[in-house]
């Protein structure tokens, strides 16, 4: 048993280490599964030797010579920085003069000098000008070349139109729909295609009247020749355009142009030609679906066209259909209401057009300084948003809600004094009782000297020395330290309540203007023309601005963006600016202003305006004929009506006043 | 010790017929050769375990083992590129074809191995670089490994350097890819193109139509809307990490770190250097470096020396100058560091510039102005600069930590970006496109995948905001300033059970209203049928019934294809005290204000310091944040938001608790649109559980119990507290003013 025993240990012993011999042997072909065959790889591969790879550059000396300096830039390559010199714009204000143009003056030429000649930007001569505008003739010839021509550096071209000669040595050219091929970015600008009757000033409002996504049916309109549309129904399982569709197009109707608000989609064929179906697409609220363009888009350079358009392979006709149908309402809501901003803010005038070329370029000088892409980019536009105010958008009224911030907490009172009176040290005494009020400043505009002693106040005051013109209370002062200002008269009657309750309104409203009294509009078929009452009424379209809360930025728009010939009117009609201050707000909110209650509203129906004493049952003539003329002015009526006041909410209501907050408001 | 511990434990049961001293020989044997074998595998198995982790069923091999292909001399070269190439025209659409996740499908081919005629390898076989870009698109949902189905082909041959290529070769070895097609569709990265004494700015490789992802293209060279621009990379960004810094004023104002520069353009930063000294810093190459310190690293000034990148952080404005190439690997240090580039490189495309807004975070200098750089800087206000600095850097840290604000969550809307510089900085736009290989892949295959996709493009906004941006701001979905028409008229919806007295009453007293436009009764029903149409009263605008699969509250709120105008009233079928003129002139209001509920009995939410939560408020107060839908205008969007688009589980909760849909609507709207409501008209006694207070106290109290319990579970579900507190109501413009009542357009307002 002893021999049994030892040969089973010994062969135990051996088997188990010809196991162990064996596993060290192949140990690979035991444990590992079999690999992927090659060729049919899942993925890239993870190499085992890796880390052993070298890096990419590791391998580069640094180039020890020199990179050459500046290329002389060739004319068909010309790039913003190498072909247009920026130091000849003093301040890095932009200045343009027109050359008279070439050959004879068309009609588009003086639409383009009279939009020109309105824009803060016009120079009155050469010396002055960084850039020169040239207006080509319609002819190959471009006609001759004006004088300072300087092989095209720091000129434009500019053509309404397809721009009829090629490029011309260093000039950056503007022209309509500009072909892929020849566009220079960042260096030429590329305007829309405008039809012959575009209107100079103005315009036509947007076509679109509701939020909704979809009108009704959703339908497909193609662009034709000539300005006509096809209407389609995408539920067709028919490809509706181009040569790739086999089927039948299947029933369509032809419409001329009035059918177009009603599609939600229009498709644009890529050719340039179509380039004029987009505009009409954009008035009608309908999304623009371009097909492979091969021209550039108007103001490409600044417009996120994706957030108004699409851009669509034509060689997809199928796909792009299916997208279209399968697109949220939420995306096509957005997209709609874009197209409809776009127009109004840029397009729909010829001077829109020529503005935004000229901004474009100011904001290429300015460089870092220049609007930031969300002005561009959403209401009111970057030719009412003026980056020279504050390079923070939180500063501006309008972009709280995207920037996430909330209009500031306390204001300044703005008081202009014209005559010196009494109630001015009562008025002191009620705003300074405001706790929301950081300052109060006095314009004086007196022709006697201000008073050498001021009422004690709990907030600063300070006096500014005004240049007694009726303009000056919209001056932007330095002076004027919060983005809000309470915008009063001498002669204003307020109660500290009242002021702290319109102040906690405007919070709410900070893009709008915030009153107490009201003026209304309305169109007189007597006198073929605007009219203005200061009666009461259920309705109002303009704040007295004697009395009134608004955004600090204002004062800068009204001072560098209103056309100098209204401001000058205004200033020889002290009443008129209050109008044109109203016309420009609303020509930026497209709102009414908001209406507050005043307790004194019965007393002095009439208001504070004007200096002269006791109430003016009419607006005075001059103050009628001043309101048609800045209606005029702006090409178009902005005003906007409100039936609406805002009250406390617990305004009259029967309990206890001690509940109120705003008791005083109540009383009579 | 153990296992033998074990085994004599386990001894007697498997071999029970053994003497104890053999069993003491056979369990020692057992042992030996299970610890043999245990040894054996841990030896064998180790390495390849730790490295297969992680990644099961992924190819390993060596790449040395790589098949090799031959190229012959006289093989096909491909044309040059085609500077006319647009993707209409270049590109091959319909190998994309439709794709329900709007995701183009990228093919990689197989890593091989070039030779020429004479055996001679063409270049080297991949760099690191190129292996982790291929590993980062392979991990991707772009990947595919079906070459029939791709769309996008990526080569695996590494031109990432155009140095070390043998081009001519190269090209070779492109053209006889399977489905090289000219290049249409197949993707090639490169970030150091050109070479002496030229430095091309684009890849010199014959290259016909493929789509090029290049580091350094200038304006001649980019074909817009079809090659991509990227960033050259830089090892930095994994090498070092750098420590977020606030934005704000730092040790040096300008500073250039770049070796290699131009001698002229050195004399033009010395220059400044001396003119403004102390807050110029130019540095150079360390020529007195002590063995054994990486170059690469060290920065010098005269005998000072400083550690780079570190050094960046302490410049408000970092100089990247071209130098033989026009992109530099230092933009993606500069960045890292939070300071603001100041890009000198004529014609040069920003990295990612079809989608990035490059404005928003850089200074971009033309050459011939590099000597008046520093004035032009100087006229940047230090807000704009510490934005752009915020562009570069934001934190990640600032995932909004919802509990620490829990008991401020009024406060998050208003929460100021430039707080958020307290809490740390990391790096936006680095972070986000520039930190790895993997990122600047997959933002380049993004780019493309936006062009073949459009209608599911990423915004702007996307790109560009920061995250804190992103979550601050509100993009209101009826952002256009409009008043819709009043012609349009409204669709008044009346939710109803089976009180059809009370129904009738309101229908009776809402077609009163002049601006109806059609009457929507919701039958919520499903015992009993509405009453014959004989029954009900007849209104001269259309009356339709809609009748409904379940008793739920939200059927008040979905999109009904019946809803034809934009603006609708909600009614409950209780509400007979509200007169027509307040109807009339509560759509008014809502034109005014179209993105915003309006409605008639306001209600208020309050912070409830002793409980630590969301108190819900019906008294007579002076606030308002919220109206009840059971008699309130909106617009028909919200509906549509309501049923489709509401957060979480609200609208089951909603549901399952019988109430709370009006609390739930005035979130969604107060959420997106981030306004407040507006309350119209005086109060005035309304029917509804709270107010009435017929049952007693105790059921009024239960009532406000779960209300408040509905704020709480709301505001935590959508992490925030939308609603807006506001003071004011809207009345009539002469209501109670001393005027003729017959003049007034909305006479009887308030009347009880």
């Amino acid at each position: 048993m002893p021999l049994w025993r030892r040969k089973s240990f010994w062969l135990a012993l051996s088997v188990s280490w010809l196991l162990l011999i064996l596993l060290g042997v192949f140990p690979l072909r035991l444990a590992v599964p079999p690999g992927p065959l090659p060729g049919c790889s899942q993925g890239w591969p993870r190499w085992l030797d890796a880390a052993f790879l070298q890096s990419f550059s590791q391998s580069e000396t640094l180039p020890k010579d020199a990179p050459q300096l500046s290329q002389a830039p060739r004319g068909s390559s010309c790039t913003w920085g190498a072909c247009f010199d920026t130091s000849k714009c003093k301040g890095n204000a932009l200045k343009i003069f027109a050359h008279s143009p070439a050959g004879t003056t068309t009609e588009a030429h003086r639409r383009i000098l009279d939009s020109l000649e309105g824009s803060r930007y016009y120079a009155l001569s050469p010396t002055e000008a960084c850039l020169h505008l040239f207006l080509p003739s319609q002819d190959h010839t471009c006609g001759p070349l004006p004088p300072y021509w300087n092989g095209g550096r720091n000129h434009l071209v500019l053509s309404l139109y397809p721009a009829p000669c090629t490029r011309l040595g260093q000039a950056m050219v503007a022209e309509a729909s500009p072909s892929l091929d020849i566009f220079r970015p960042g260096f030429d600008v590329a305007l829309p295609y405008l039809p012959e009757a575009h209107p100079l000033q103005g315009g036509a409002p947007g076509q679109l009247q509701q939020h909704s996504p979809q009108p009704g049916a959703t339908l497909l309109a193609v662009a034709e020749e000539k300005g006509r549309w096809r209407i389609i129904d995408t539920h067709a399982s028919t490809c509706p355009w181009g040569k790739h569709c086999e089927q039948d197009p299947g029933l369509h109707q032809t419409h001329p142009g009035e059918t177009l608000p009603n599609a939600t989609f229009c498709l644009i064929p890529g050719h340039r030609s179509a380039a004029s179906s987009l505009l009409q697409a954009l008035q009608a609220g309908c999304i623009p679906v371009l097909l492979s363009p091969r021209w550039e888009l108007p103001f490409s350079e600044v417009i996120d066209w994706t957030k108004a358009a699409i851009i669509a392979d034509e060689r997809l006709p199928l796909q792009v259909l299916t997208a279209l149908r399968d697109m949220l309402p939420s995306k096509i809501l957005s997209l709609r209401q874009q197209t409809q901003f776009l127009w109004t803010a840029y397009f729909s005038s010829v001077e829109k057009v020529i503005h935004t070329t000229l901004e474009i370029i100011q904001d290429r000088i300015w460089g870092t300084s220049a609007h930031p892409s969300l002005m561009w980019n959403s209401p009111p536009g970057a030719l009412l948003a003026l980056p020279t105010f504050s390079t923070s958008l939180k500063d501006f009224p309008f972009y709280h809600l995207q920037q996430g911030s909330s209009p500031e907490s306390s204001f300044s009172a703005l008081i202009w004094v014209g005559v010196s009176s009494e109630p001015l040290l009562k008025l002191i005494q009620v705003v300074a009782g405001s706790r929301y009020c950081a300052q109060i400043l006095i314009l004086w505009s007196s022709e006697k000297p201000p008073p050498d002693r001021w009422p004690e106040t709990t907030v600063p005051l300070t006096v500014i020395e005004g240049r007694r013109k009726a303009s000056d209370r919209f001056f932007p002062y330095g002076d004027i330290s919060t983005n809000v200002i309470l915008s009063l008269d001498a002669h204003s009657t307020l109660s500290t309540s009242e002021v702290d309750f319109a102040f906690v309104v405007w919070q709410s409203f900070p893009e709008r203007m915030v009153g107490f009294l009201t003026q209304n509009h309305f169109w007189d078929e007597a006198r073929g023309a605007w009219g203005y009452s200061t009666e009461m009424a259920n309705e109002f379209s303009m704040v007295l601005t004697t009395a009134v809360f608004y955004h600090r930025y204002y004062h800068t728009l009204f001072t560098h963006s209103l056309p100098k010939a209204l401001r000058t009117m205004a200033d020889d009609t002290p009443t008129c600016v209050d109008i044109l201050m109203n016309f420009l707000v609303a020509t930026v909110t497209k709102l009414p202003p908001i209406k507050v209650p005043y307790g004194r509203q019965h007393q002095e129906a009439v208001p504070l305006a004007a200096e002269g004493p006791g109430p003016v049952p009419e607006p005075q003539p001059l103050a009628q004929d001043c309101f048609s003329r800045v209606a005029a002015g702006f090409g178009h009526m902005p005003l906007v009506s409100s039936r609406v006041r805002l009250e406390p909410v617990l305004f009259k209501d029967p309990v206890s006043v001690q509940r109120k907050k705003y008791r005083s408001l109540e009383k009579p | 010790m153990c296992a033998s511990v074990k085994y004599n434990i386990r001894g007697p049961a498997l071999i029970p017929r053994m003497k104890t001293k053999h069993r003491f020989y056979y369990v020692t044997l057992f042992s030996i050769v299970l610890l043999g074998l245990i040894a054996t595998g841990v030896f064998q198995f180790w390495p390849h375990s730790i490295e297969s982790s992680g990644d099961g069923g992924v190819e390993k091999r060596s790449i040395k083992e790589v098949p090799v292909v031959r190229l012959p001399a006289a093989s096909p070269i491909p044309e040059r590129g085609d500077l006319s190439c647009r993707m209409h025209t270049c590109f091959d659409v319909y190998r994309c074809g439709f794709n329900p996740k709007n995701k183009i499908k990228v093919y990689i081919y197989p890593l091989k191995k070039y030779v020429d005629d004479a055996g001679v390898p063409v270049s080297s076989t991949i760099s690191r670089e190129y292996n982790e870009l291929l590993a980062a698109i392979s991990d991707s949902d772009y990947y595919t490994d079906d070459i029939s189905r791709a769309c996008l082909f990526v080569p695996s041959i590494d031109v990432l350097n155009q140095s070390p290529l043998r081009i001519k070769e190269t090209a070779q070895a492109l053209a006889q890819l399977s489905r090289w097609d000219r290049g249409t569709n197949h993707l090639l990265f490169n970030m150091l193109p050109g070479g002496p004494p030229d430095y091309n700015t684009a890849l010199d490789v014959p290259r016909d139509r493929a789509l090029l992802a290049g580091g350094g293209f200038s304006t001649w060279t980019y074909r817009q809307g079809y090659d991509v621009s990227i960033p050259v990379f830089s090892p930095l960004s994994t090498e070092v990490a750098l420590p977020e810094k606030a934005p704000g004023p730092r040790r040096y104002f300008l500073l250039s770190s770049q070796m290699a520069i131009h001698p002229e353009y050195r004399e033009d930063l010395e220059a400044l250097q001396a003119k403004h000294r102390e807050s110029v810093l130019v540095l150079d190459k360390c020529t007195n470096l002590s063995e054994g310190v990486l170059s690469v690293r060290k920065r010098c000034h005269q005998h000072q020396v400083f550690d780079y990148p570190q050094v960046l952080q302490e410049a408000t404005f970092c100089v990247v100058l071209r130098g033989a190439r026009l992109g530099q690997a230092v933009l993606s240090d500069v960045l890292q560091a939070g300071c603001v580039p100041v890009v000198i490189a004529d014609s040069y495309i920003l990295p990612f510039s079809e989608v990035l807004d490059w404005k928003r975070a850089s200074v971009v200098v033309p050459e011939e102005k590099m000597s008046d750089m520093y004035s032009i800087l100087q006229n940047i206000p230090q807000r704009q600069i510490e934005e752009m600095q915020r562009q570069l850097s934001l934190s990640e840290t600032l995932l909004f930590p919802q509990i620490c604000f829990s008991s401020n969550l009024q406060e998050k809307r208003t929460f100021d970006v430039a707080t958020g510089i307290i809490f740390g900085i990391a790096r936006w736009f680095w972070e986000a496109y520039f930190q790895s290989i993997k990122a600047i892949a997959l933002a380049t295959l993004q780019i493309i995948n936006d062009r073949i996709y459009p209608y599911a493009a990423i915004s702007y906004e996307e790109w560009n905001d920061p995250p804190t941006v992103k979550w601050t701001s509100v993009s209101n979905p009826l952002f256009l300033p409009l008043i819709p028409p009043q012609s349009q008229g409204f669709t008044a919806i009346v939710l109803t059970y089976d009180r059809v007295e009370s129904l009738f009453r309101v229908i009776t007293e809402v077609s009163k209203v002049p601006s109806l436009s059609k009457l929507l009764v919701v039958w919520n029903n499903q015992n009993k049928n509405p009453p014959e149409e004989s029954l009900w009263p007849k209104i001269r605008v259309p009356l339709k019934v809609v009748r409904t699969a379940e008793n739920k509250l939200s059927n008040r709120f979905f999109p009904y294809d019946e809803i034809e105008t934009e603006a609708v009233l909600a009614i409950d079928d209780d509400i007979i005290m509200l007169t027509s003129d307040e109807l009339q002139f509560g759509y008014e209001v809502w034109r005014e204000f179209p993105d915003r509920l309006v409605g008639y009995p306001g209600r208020l939410h309050l912070w409830d310091h002793e409980m630590n939560k969301w108190k819900y408020e019906s008294e007579w107060t002076n606030e308002v944040s919220m109206v009840l839908t059971g008699a309130a205008f909106y617009h028909k969007y919200f509906n549509y938001l309501y049923t489709y688009k509401m957060p979480g589980d609200i609208k089951n909760w909603v549901d399952a608790h019988m109430n709370c849909e009006d609390i739930a609507m005035n979130f969604l709207v107060a959420n997106v649109t981030g306004k407040a409501v507006i309350k119209v008209t005086p109060r005035k006694k309304f029917k509804c559980p709270e107010c009435t207070a017929i049952d007693g106290l105790s059921l009024d109290q239960t009532h406000m119990v779960e209300r408040s319990e509905c704020i709480n579970k709301f505001a935590s579900v959508f992490g925030t507290m939308p609603l807006k507190v506001v003071e004011h109501r809207a009345d009539p413009v002469l209501y109670k003013d001393d005027f003729p009542e017959k003049l007034k357009s909305f006479p009887n307002i308030g009347s009880l």
